[in-house]
């Protein structure tokens, strides 16, 4: 009876968590091992037959020079937006700690890119900075900055720098806001405490406030490269990779293999290699972060 | 001493000042934008493009979006999509992360672990075996199909910040109304959740604003106009030839408006959670 019960209780206990292991068995891992299988064929999207070609695939990807070079792409532009949005979203989540009045509202205001649909980031910076009829291109010339219109989403000189601005413009906020909730959970009588030992801003800064946040930033470093590393909507939609594949990164040369050239398994195959990278880069920040925490306070 | 610090303190606050006032003006610009040109007049969007204010005011382009558009259908449909991606998560998460809380507290790092590695699987990779295993089930250009796989991303994401919430629950509230003789579910229903409820309802805005926002998945399974969600629409309208952009900013602010108002109501909420949730 006793243990009919311990059976019962065990069983209404895993019945908790069942549906979430289904939803992780059935739509995260088990399309990746599926999607492992077609890097190996020659899946396309519309025949629906294929065959086991082994590695051809990856050669193919790896040489090609597009794809080497969108890579790149994708590093350069997961790096300095990363750079970008942490310096602008750290400097302003200070700046709202140092502040006294106002505070709520320059917070609400400063939110407001990380709401916007991807869609409309694109749309909204296509019209703002639009070559023929945009507000700041005509405002730039008319304040003698550029001679003429400058073209913002097709010169190869300004392409990158707009999409950096427009993803660092998009992904600040978030930082700013985990890295204020992150200030709050510092004691203030640390800080009164450095105070009267004497420790100048830039000390209470460094011994205090950094330990405190570098685990909580540290993790939203990791996940916040992943998400740029990943991101497909925003190129897609501002720049399709253009021009003349300027902006191509893995995600859109992916989409190009697989939906443009109808090569479903060539596609898996860049994929699979975007993971591996992933998982990769992943393991050696985890290893920072974890030597990190043990240093860190707590 | 005591003035050359008041003077420092002075300075550094009318530099955070200035620059937290370049940054609010930048971060609102766009959205302020959308709003002014949808309601300004073609001729003037033409004419003269740097004035900030419309001299007259027209509702037009809102006209031309839903009585030509029919934008009203594909809000509906996103509204659809969106929200049965959040009950559904929001019950399979809620349950998941009070169970791996209360019942199986070991696992609770390697839960973790499987979120992040989860959370790496880039969209694109997952959108191959979707488009394949969505065409095997018959379910292409159905929401029921965008459904499944928006859960994907929401139903990890979800269980991450509510295990920060269900975290907070006293066990002894619990304890003592098994002692009256509930069962786990009864616990759950009765007890925990009323306790929750705040950080459920934080969790299930930002799960709805997240799948109102998708593009990529609904892009590759949705093909039909009339079952297209707001974002793959909005792009097909782009590539039309005669691309009017004050139809397109009018369209844009009926999608963007609601997610900008959900999200100032909950964005303490969840970045405390996602703090609380992460590691500990």
């Amino acid at each position: 009876m006793n243990k009919h019960k311990k059976l019962l209780s065990k069983i209404t206990a895993f019945s908790f968590v069942l549906p979430a292991i289904l939803v992780v068995g059935l739509l995260l891992l088990y399309p990746v091992a599926s999607s492992i299988f077609y890097s190996f064929t020659s899946k396309n999207l519309i025949k629906t037959t294929y065959k086991f070609v082994g590695l051809k695939n990856y050669i193919k990807v790896l040489s090609d020079s597009t794809f080497i070079s969108s890579f790149r792409t994708s590093l350069k532009w997961t790096i300095f937006s990363l750079i970008g949005q942490v310096v602008v979203g750290f400097t302003a989540a200070l700046a709202l700690e140092h502040i006294r009045r106002g505070k709520g509202f320059y917070r609400t205001i400063l939110i407001i890119p990380w709401a916007f649909p991807s869609i409309v980031i694109a749309m909204s910076w296509k019209w703002i900075l639009n070559g023929v009829y945009g507000f700041v291109p005509i405002a730039l010339v008319k304040l003698g900055i550029f001679s003429e219109i400058p073209q913002f989403f097709t010169t190869k000189e300004f392409v990158f720098a707009t999409l950096l601005f427009i993803n660092i413009w998009f992904g600040a906020p978030l930082i700013m806001v985990n890295v204020l909730s992150a200030l709050q959970t510092i004691p203030k009588d640390q800080y009164e405490a450095a105070r009267i030992d004497g420790a100048t801003s830039l000390q209470q800064f460094r011994y205090i406030t950094l330990p405190h946040i570098s685990v909580v930033v540290g993790l939203l470093v990791v996940l916040r490269t992943i998400w740029v590393f990943n991101n497909f909507d925003l190129i897609y939609l501002i720049t399709g990779g253009g021009p003349a594949n300027l902006t191509q990164t893995v995600p859109i040369y992916a989409y190009n293999v697989g939906w443009g050239q109808k090569q479903l398994g060539v596609a898996s195959a860049v994929t699979v290699l975007l993971l591996v990278f992933l998982l990769v880069i992943c393991a050696i920040y985890f290893r920072i972060l974890n030597k990190l925490e043990k240093e860190g306070p707590q | 001493m005591n003035k050359s610090k008041l003077n420092r303190s002075l300075l550094t606050d009318s530099i955070s000042y200035l620059y937290l006032t370049i940054l609010a003006v930048i971060a609102a610009f766009p959205l302020l934008w959308i709003i002014l040109s949808a309601v300004k007049e073609k001729g003037e969007m033409i004419t003269n493009p740097t004035a900030l204010f419309p001299k007259k005011l027209t509702l037009d382009n809102f006209r031309v979006v839903i009585e030509q558009l029919h934008f009203g259908s594909n809000m509906l449909n996103s509204v659809i999509v969106a929200g049965c991606t959040t009950i559904v998560s929001v019950i399979i998460a809620a349950l998941g992360a009070y169970g791996v809380v209360r019942f199986f507290p070991r696992f609770g790092k390697v839960m973790t672990r499987v979120l992040i590695t989860t959370y790496m699987f880039p969209p694109i990779l997952l959108a191959v075996p979707y488009s394949i295993l969505v065409g095997k089930a018959g379910l292409v250009n159905s929401r029921i199909g965008l459904v499944i796989t928006y859960l994907s991303f929401s139903v990890p994401y979800a269980i991450w910040l509510l295990v920060g919430f269900f975290k907070t629950v006293p066990l002894e509230m619990e304890e003592a109304a098994y002692v009256d003789g509930a069962n786990r579910l009864q616990v759950f229903i009765q007890i925990v959740m009323p306790i929750v409820t705040p950080g459920v309802i934080a969790v299930a805005i930002y799960t709805f604003i997240n799948a109102w926002n998708e593009f990529l998945y609904s892009l590759i399974l949705i093909n039909s106009s009339n079952k297209m969600t707001v974002g793959v629409i909005l792009k097909s309208l782009e590539g039309q030839e005669v691309m009017d952009w004050g139809v397109m900013m009018a369209a844009s602010a009926m999608v963007v408006i609601p997610s900008v108002i959900f999200f100032m109501l909950i964005q303490k909420k969840i970045a405390g959670g996602l703090a609380a949730g992460s590691i500990k």
